[in-house]
C-alpha cells in the first residue's frame, strides 16, 4: 500500500487545494439528505403506535448523539497521529473539529430531553445515554477550554491532542461506568420505543439522516481547517497564489 | 542530579511546603461538612451517602492541591533543568506523584475512620472505604498529573484543570462508591476492587506517556 | 573527562511565534571552543540553546555530536552538557547546601566547602535561596561549573549580576574548562576581558 496519501493530507498545501474541490459539494449533500431525510421521517414516515407523532425527534437525536461520539472518536485519532507523526494537518483538524462535536452533544442533548418530557415525563432522567452524552459534551468543552485558555500555540496544539487521546482511552470505561452506574440505580423501568424492528419507512429516513449528518459535518469541518490554514500559514507563499488567484 | 537525589528533594519539598498539604486536607474536611450542613444531617441520608461524600471530597481535595504540582518548578526553572537532565522525565513524574500520593493518602486514611463515624457510615464497611481509596487514589494521582502539566503556564489553572480532569475521575469514583454500597448490602464486591485497581494500572501507564509531552511543550 | 569532543551544528532554521530567529546557521566547535555567541535583545541566542536542548524544535537542520545526530534523539547532547539559564533552577524553599546537594548527591562536604568559599558565599550555606541578593544567587547556580565533570557548556548570560571580581573568577574557570578539553558557548552582552572566544553573531 502506498502512503503517499497519508504525507500529502499531512500537508496543508495538498489539503486546502484539495478541500477547494470536496468541500461544497459534500456539504451541499449533506444538507440536502438532512432536508430530505426529515421531511421524510416528519411527514411522511408512520406515527409510532406506542409514542405517536413524539417519537420524530428520532430524526435529529439519533444522529447527531451518534455524530457526537463519531466526532470525538476522530479527535482522538488525530491526537494520536499528531503526537506519533507530528502531522501539522492533525491540530488543525482538531482545532476545527471540537466545536462542532460539543454542538452535536449538545443538540443530542436538548432533543433527548425534549423527547424525554412526553416519554418518561421528565425533561431529564439520569438514563445512561443521557448521562454519558452529557459526560461526553463536558470532554468536549474541556479541549475548547485548554484551547482558548494557552496562549503560545504549539502548546496549545501539544495539549488538546494529550487530551483528546486521554479522553479516547478514557470514553469507553466512562461509558462503561455510567451505564453500570445506571443499572445499579435504575432498575430498567422505562422501556421506551423498543420494538425490535422498525419497519423500513421509519429507519429509512433514519439512515439518510444519519448520513446526511455525517456529510454535513465533513463539509463543515473541511470549511473550519480551510479558515485556520489561512490563519496559520499566512506567511506561506503558496497561500499567497492561491489566494490572489482566487481573486479576492 | 540522581532519581535518588531528585526523590529526596521532593520529599523535602513536600515538608516545607506542608501548608499547601494541610489546606488540600482542610478542603477535604470542608466538603464533606457541606453535605449536612446543605443537605440533611439525618441518619437516613448520610448513611448510604458517606461513602460517596468522602470519595467526592476526596476527589475534588486531589485536583485542588495537584493543580499546583510542577507550578514552582516551572516558574524557578527547575523544570527545566529537570528536562535537561538526562534523566527519564517519565520515572521522575513517577517519583513526584509518589510523594505527593504519599503525603496525601496517610492523613487521608487517618481522617476516613473519623469522617465516615461522623457520617453514620455502616459499620463493617469502612475496611472497604479505605481499600477503595487506597486503590484508586493512585489513580486520580497519576491522571491529575497530566492534567497539572497542561495547566503549569497558566497563573489561573485551577478552574481549568477541574474541568479537564473530573471526567475522568467518573469512573474510580463511581466504581469506588458502588463497591461501598454493595458490601453495605451484602453483595460480593471483589471485582469492583479489581476494575478500580485496573484503572489506577492504565492511569499508570498513561500518566508517565503523557504528562512529560505537556512538560516538554510547556518549557520554552 | 573526553578530550576531543565536537559539536556541529548546520544548517540550523529556528523560528519563533511567526518570525524567524536564525535561517542557514552553522557551526562547528571542537575539545578547547569558547564560543561567544552574540546577538541583539530577542535575536534568538536564548532561543538557539533550547533548541541544542529539545525545549524548541527548530524547523530543518541538524546538530552532531561526535558525529552522532542528536535533534532525534539527544540524550547523548544531554549526558554531556551543562545547561544554565536565564531561570537558574534554583528552588527557592531550600538552602544553598540543600540546593547544591540536590544537584551533586555525590560531591564531598569538603569540595562543596571549598567552592563555595571561593565563590564568596561559604558564609550562607544554611539561609534560603529567597534571601540572597540577585548576584549570590547566581553565584550559588554557577558553583555547578566547579563541581561538575560534563564537558559541554552552555551558560546564558553568566555574567550579569556579578561584581567584577566574580567576573574575573568565571572567565578563568571557563577558560580552564577550555584548556582541559572541554567546549563553552557562552551570551553575554558584555565584552569578555581575560578570554578571547570566537565570537558568532546570530542575526535573522
Ligand atoms: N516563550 C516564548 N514564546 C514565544 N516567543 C518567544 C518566547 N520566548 C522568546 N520568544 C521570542 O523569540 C525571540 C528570541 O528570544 P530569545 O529569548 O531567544 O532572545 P535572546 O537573544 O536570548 O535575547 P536576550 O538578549 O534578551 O536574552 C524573541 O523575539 C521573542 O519574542
Ligand atoms: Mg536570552
Amino acid at each position: 500500500m502506498s502512503w503517499s496519501w497519508f504525507h500529502k493530507l499531512g500537508s496543508p498545501k495538498w489539503f486546502f487545494q484539495w478541500s477547494k474541490k470536496w468541500a461544497p459539494p459534500v456539504f451541499c449533500l449533506g444538507v440536502l439528505g438532512i432536508v430530505v431525510g426529515t421531511a421524510w421521517g416528519l411527514a411522511f414516515a408512520p406515527k409510532d403506535y406506542l409514542q405517536g407523532n413524539v417519537f420524530r425527534i428520532i430524526y435529529l437525536h439519533v444522529p447527531s448523539a451518534i455524530l457526537a461520539e463519531s466526532c470525538y472518536l476522530s479527535l482522538g485519532i488525530a491526537g494520536f497521529v499528531f503526537l506519533v507523526w507530528q502531522m501539522k494537518m492533525a491540530p488543525i483538524f482538531i482545532k476545527a473539529m471540537a466545536p462542532i462535536g460539543a454542538v452535536m452533544a449538545a443538540i443530542a442533548l436538548f432533543s433527548g430531553s425534549i423527547w424525554g418530557k412526553p416519554t418518561w415525563g421528565t425533561w431529564w432522567v439520569w438514563d445512561a445515554r443521557l448521562t454519558s452524552v452529557l459526560v461526553l459534551f463536558m470532554l468536549y468543552m474541556g479541549i475548547i477550554a485548554i484551547q482558548n485558555a494557552l496562549d503560545d500555540r504549539v502548546l496549545a496544539d501539544k495539549a488538546a491532542a494529550v487530551i483528546c487521546v486521554v479522553g479516547v482511552i478514557n470514553l469507553p470505561i466512562i461509558k462503561y461506568s455510567v451505564v453500570w452506574w445506571n443499572t445499579l440505580h435504575q432498575p430498567a423501568t422505562f422501556s421506551f420505543m423498543k420494538k425490535p424492528d422498525m419497519p423500513e419507512v421509519m429507519w429509512m429516513p433514519l439512515l439518510i439522516c444519519v448520513v446526511s449528518f455525517y456529510l454535513f459535518v465533513a463539509g463543515l469541518v473541511i470549511w473550519r481547517m480551510q479558515t485556520e490554514i489561512l490563519r496559520r500559514e499566512h506567511r506561506a507563499s503558496w497561500l499567497k497564489t492561491e489566494v490572489v488567484g482566487d481573486g479576492i | 542530579m540522581t532519581y535518588f537525589s531528585y526523590f529526596k528533594a521532593e520529599c523535602l519539598v513536600l515538608f516545607r511546603r506542608k501548608q499547601n498539604l494541610v489546606n488540600a486536607l482542610l478542603f477535604f474536611a470542608l466538603v464533606i461538612v457541606l453535605f449536612p450542613l446543605g443537605v440533611d444531617p439525618s441518619k437516613a441520608f448520610l448513611a448510604p451517602a458517606a461513602g460517596g461524600i468522602i470519595w467526592c471530597a476526596a476527589a475534588l481535595a486531589t485536583v485542588i492541591s495537584l493543580e499546583s504540582m510542577f507550578k514552582e518548578d516551572y516558574a524557578d526553572g527547575s523544570l527545566e533543568q529537570l528536562l535537561v537532565s538526562g534523566l527519564s522525565i517519565s520515572w521522575l513524574v513517577l517519583l513526584k506523584v509518589l510523594v505527593h500520593w504519599l503525603g496525601m493518602i496517610i492523613p487521608l486514611l487517618l481522617l476516613t475512620p473519623i469522617f465516615s463515624e461522623m457520617l453514620f457510615l455502616p459499620d463493617g464497611v469502612l475496611g472497604v472505604l479505605m481499600t477503595t481509596l487506597l486503590l484508586g487514589t493512585p489513580g486520580l494521582f497519576l491522571i491529575g498529573s497530566i492534567g497539572a502539566s497542561l495547566t503549569v503556564s497558566l497563573r489561573q489553572g485551577a478552574l481549568l484543570m477541574l474541568l479537564l480532569i473530573l471526567p475522568f475521575y467518573f469512573p474510580i469514583i463511581i466504581f469506588s462508591t458502588s463497591a461501598i454500597q454493595a458490601v453495605a448490602s451484602g453483595l460480593p464486591y471483589s471485582g469492583l476492587l479489581a476494575i478500580i485497581g485496573a484503572i489506577s494500572l492504565l492511569a499508570l501507564v498513561m500518566s508517565p506517556l503523557m504528562t512529560p509531552i505537556c512538560l516538554k511543550a510547556s518549557v520554552r | 573527562m573526553q578530550s576531543n569532543i565536537s559539536l556541529t551544528i548546520s544548517d540550523l532554521w529556528i523560528e519563533r511565534g511567526d518570525r524567524d530567529l536564525c535561517k542557514g546557521f552553522s557551526l562547528t566547535a571542537t575539545s578547547g571552543d569558547i564560543i561567544h555567541i552574540l546577538g541583539d535583545n530577542g535575536a534568538g541566542k536564548s532561543s538557539l540553546f533550547k533548541t541544542l536542548f529539545g525545549l524548541v524544535s527548530p524547523v530543518e537542520g541538524e546538530v552532531q555530536l561526535n558525529g552522532e545526530d542528536v535533534l532525534s534523539y539527544r540524550d547523548p547532547l544531554l549526558k554531556q552538557s551543562l545547561y544554565i539559564s536565564h531561570a537558574l533552577g534554583l528552588k527557592s524553599v531550600f538552602t544553598v547546601l540543600e540546593n547544591i546537594r540536590w544537584y551533586f548527591p555525590k560531591v564531598s562536604e569538603a569540595d562543596i566547602a571549598r567552592v563555595l568559599s571561593l565563590l564568596k558565599i561559604e558564609g550562607y550555606l544554611d539561609v534560603p535561596i529567597k534571601a540572597l541578593s540577585a548576584g549570590q544567587t547566581r553565584r550559588v547556580a554557577l558553583a555547578r561549573l566547579w563541581l561538575s565533570d560534563l564537558p559541554v557548556w552552555f551558560l546564558d548570560e553568566p555574567f550579569s549580576a556579578l561584581d567584577m571580581v566574580s567576573i574575573q573568577l568565571l572567565e578563568g574557570r571557563i577558560r580552564e574548562h577550555a584548556e582541559q578539553g572541554g567546549i563553552v558557548f557562552f551570551t553575554s552582552h558584555q565584552p569578555v576581558t581575560l578570554l578571547s572566544p570566537r565570537r558568532v553573531e546570530l542575526t535573522a
